[in-house]
């Protein structure tokens, strides 16, 4: 047998080695391990690397695709861009950013402002050849009447300086863009991460939940059963002789005894009666029930919380109790001081003979 | 065949990485030609201050000239330039003062090695980020052999180094990360080069059962050997490993080996023996079921390839490149990024022992073919017997003139390292 098979967890570690066993004891390999030794000749660092770091991944981890996640992702995002919190725009700019973004960076400056060469010729040029004849015959005589160079050289810096102004707002979109989409990518992968997040805090939430129930039922359990234990040794005892319960009387709620064998026999039918009673709608309480109970209304009352307690631990134990059991742990209830008997003035049993109460 | 060693530090009581390297290649050069090793007087690394007499010395039936540092290491000095060559524009005469003040600064002993440029065949320098190698390196270009043990360290982004590099006759590589990390940085693939790495004296024989018995050791236990240091990732090793032992009440023991400088976390499966003798190591060593290496930073992880001599499978940090490297290629280690690989292949070097067992016969492979000691001198001897038998083909780059050297026109040292490749190299042909 190959202890190794499948991830063990680490509190197995006891059994740690391929075979423990002596050596008259150990046999041939199964093919599986013969494989695996076959394997272990051949061993590969990085294959051993993956497969530890998938299991790593599959006990960490929701069991989600990635696809799945990122569905995830995406729904929640919205939810995650609260509008009070943030402004309600945000997602839709972001998105528009993120779908302009090989716009942004394609865009070239516009048509309109490009430059172009400007030299003091140009200040003279036109489509026109006559007139270009007149300016150039005329110009020595408006040279002379002011000097076209600083403004020509003027004129080109500033087309010079419009260009550079032109394509460094174009590189300014292009970043903006950039970093809007990069805005856009942090905040998805930030709501992936959230969204994992919740699902493993969901899965471990769901997983304390269930935990918490079963050690719930188990300690109900262990009680019920530490109860039948205790409570059967008075029984042997009341039917080997006569009980303490029987030879020391107790007192009813009104102080007059009552007659022992009605009362021995009453308490278990009706306590049956009770618990068939509560096993579905329409099965009412039998009137002679309530009569006998309203003779001694609070000591039943107390016998009532007792039993719902009973029954309360028995909802899940019934499944596995006979009916049989079921009944002689009711007579035994029914027969045995109860712990309520033991701290409350009054006694638990009022149909059993006993001493007057002192009013 | 005569052969200059210069080092920084050199003694048989000093442990450090780089200097017992050097003591190793000494005595064992030593077999094959007349060696002679030059170092400073200093024994701390940090202060370098004067300890050991300057003059001569002999140390294992080496000969060791010892001369003495200009000035100790200022720390505050030291950490100011640091920060401004690591992270801010500067020139290259503040690399220079950079490296004067990191030390060990002895003119003396470069006085030494430029007095007698013909008096030895080949001068090996150890250490290429510190005061001696570099100067040294400028000295005697055409004899100098440079073994640099760089690590993906800020100062390999400094543009002083890319000279040395470029310049020095040969160079001894101490892994394949680290060649490669050299070539990107300083754009050196012509210079003639080889990676060695070094071997180790492993006894004949160890007794782990000694071992158990003297310092108390219960099977099973993991160790670790070196500096007990944050910056050797021991801060996060205990971190890791007590949250491992929290888990688990059957974990095995952290067995630690060496000085601390980072407190010791009380841990009743942490375990720290302190600084033992060599046989006492290897017993333990021999005895672990790993050996663990949490360092980010390693040139060559001489422990790790001891262990491997032992047959003691290696679980290394799988962030530093070298570390990485070798447990590829010796398919001998298994590696970890966070705690949870910490702790899976923890488990799973301890729940198969078989695969354990194959690890450690890997890494016992992997250490005879690589880095057992004949193969290690006769690598230094064919570079040699190469290095004679051709003319060098390219020279030492010279110092910009005064107002170059000044001009703060380098980038930050760590923008620099940034930029340079990362990640192990696999198999190598």
């Amino acid at each position: 047998m190959d202890h190794n098979q499948g991830r063990r967890g680490h509190f197995h570690r006891g059994r740690r080695g391929p075979d423990r066993r002596g050596p008259d004891r150990r046999q041939g390999p199964p093919p599986e391990q013969a494989n695996r030794v076959e394997r272990v000749e051949r061993v590969d660092v990085e294959q051993i690397m993956r497969e530890i770091r998938s299991r790593i991944a599959q006990r960490s981890g929701v069991d989600l695709s990635n696809q799945q996640i990122h569905e995830l992702a995406a729904r929640r995002l919205e939810a995650i861009l609260d509008p009070r919190g943030l402004k309600p725009e945000l997602l839709e700019q972001l998105r528009r950013s993120a779908g302009e973004r090989t716009v942004a960076v394609d865009a070239a400056p516009p048509s309109g402002a490009e430059s172009y060469p400007f030299d003091e010729a140009t200040l003279y040029d036109s489509p026109n050849g006559f007139l270009r004849f007149l300016r150039k015959l005329f110009n020595p005589i408006l040279r002379m009447l002011f000097n076209p160079t600083p403004i020509a050289a003027a004129l080109a810096k500033q087309s010079r300086l419009n260009g550079e102004l032109l394509s460094r707002e174009a590189e300014r979109d292009r970043r903006q863009a950039e970093w809007n989409a990069l805005h856009y990518e942090v905040l998805q992968r930030l709501a992936l991460e959230v969204s994992r997040a919740s699902l493993e805090s969901q899965s471990l939430s769901l997983r304390v939940e269930s935990l918490a129930a079963k050690v719930d039922f188990n300690e109900r359990r262990v009680r019920t059963m530490e109860g039948t234990q205790v409570q059967a040794r008075p029984q042997r005892l009341q039917e080997s002789g006569p009980s303490a319960a029987v030879a020391a009387p107790t007192p009813s709620t009104d102080g007059a005894p009552q007659a022992q064998p009605e009362g021995q026999s009453e308490a278990p039918r009706r306590r049956r009666r009770r618990r068939r009673g509560r096993r579905g709608p329409g099965m009412g309480v039998p009137a002679t029930t309530g009569i006998a109970d309203a003779t001694s209304a609070p000591a039943s009352d107390a016998a009532v919380e007792v039993e719902e307690g009973d029954n309360d631990t028995d909802e899940g134990f019934e499944e596995e109790v006979s009916a049989d059991r079921v009944e002689h742990h009711e007579d035994v209830i029914a027969s045995s001081p109860s712990p309520a008997s033991e701290t409350a003035p009054e006694p638990l049993h009022t149909d059993e003979p006993g001493p007057p109460r002192e009013e | 065949m005569k052969l200059a060693i210069v080092v920084q530090r050199y003694g048989a009581d000093i442990n450090g990485g780089a200097e017992l390297h050097a003591r190793y290649i000494a005595e064992h050069l030593a077999r094959h030609a007349e060696v002679r090793v030059l170092t400073t007087c200093a024994r701390d690394y940090v202060t370098w201050r004067n300890d050991y007499p300057p003059g001569i010395d002999s140390v294992n039936g080496v000969a060791v000239e010892r001369f003495p540092v200009d000035h100790e290491r200022d720390a505050a000095e030291f950490g100011l330039r640091s920060d401004h060559v690591f992270f801010r524009r500067h020139s290259l005469n503040e690399e220079l003062e950079w490296l004067d003040s990191e030390g060990p600064a002895s003119s003396a002993l470069i006085a030494r090695v430029r007095r007698n440029v013909s008096e030895f065949d080949y001068t090996l320098l150890f250490c290429a980020r510190y005061y001696h190698a570099y100067h040294a390196a400028r000295t005697v270009p055409g004899r100098a052999v440079l073994v640099p043990t760089m690590e993906r360290d800020p100062a390999l982004g400094l543009s002083m180094f890319g000279a040395i590099f470029r310049g020095v006759r040969a160079i001894m590589y101490n892994s394949h990360e680290e060649q490669a990390l050299i070539h990107a940085a300083s754009s050196n693939a012509h210079v003639p080069g080889v990676v060695v790495g070094i071997g180790s004296e492993i006894p004949p024989s160890v007794d782990p059962a000694r071992a158990k018995s003297k310092f108390g050791l219960r099977s099973p236990y993991v160790v670790y050997v070196g500096r007990i240091d944050a910056n050797k990732g021991c801060a996060e090793l205990f971190d890791f490993f007590i949250r491992y032992g929290a888990e688990r009440p059957d974990a095995p023991t952290l067995v630690l080996i060496g000085n601390a400088v980072l407190d010791i976390p009380s841990h009743p499966r942490i375990q720290h023996l302190g600084f033992v003798d060599d046989q006492d190591k290897f017993d333990v060593v021999a005895g672990a079921a790993a050996l663990l290496m949490p360092s980010y930073y390693e040139s060559l992880s001489m422990v790790a390839l001891e262990a491997w001599a032992l047959g003691t499978p290696v679980i290394a940090n799988a962030r530093c490149d070298v570390l990485l490297g070798q447990c590829l290629r010796s398919n001998a280690g298994l590696y970890y990024a966070n705690a949870s690989e910490f702790a899976a292949v923890l488990d799973q070097v301890l729940d198969d022992r078989a695969m354990a067992d194959q690890l450690g016969r890997n890494g016992r492979r992997f250490y005879e073919e690589n880095y057992s000691w004949s193969i290690v001198e006769q690598k230094y001897l064919d570079m040699f017997s190469l290095l004679s038998s051709n003319r060098p083909s390219h020279r030492m780059e010279k110092l910009p003139g005064w107002l170059a050297r000044r001009q703060r026109s380098l980038r930050p040292a760590a923008q620099v390292l940034d930029e340079l490749p990362s990640g192990p190299i696999g198999a190598v042909a």
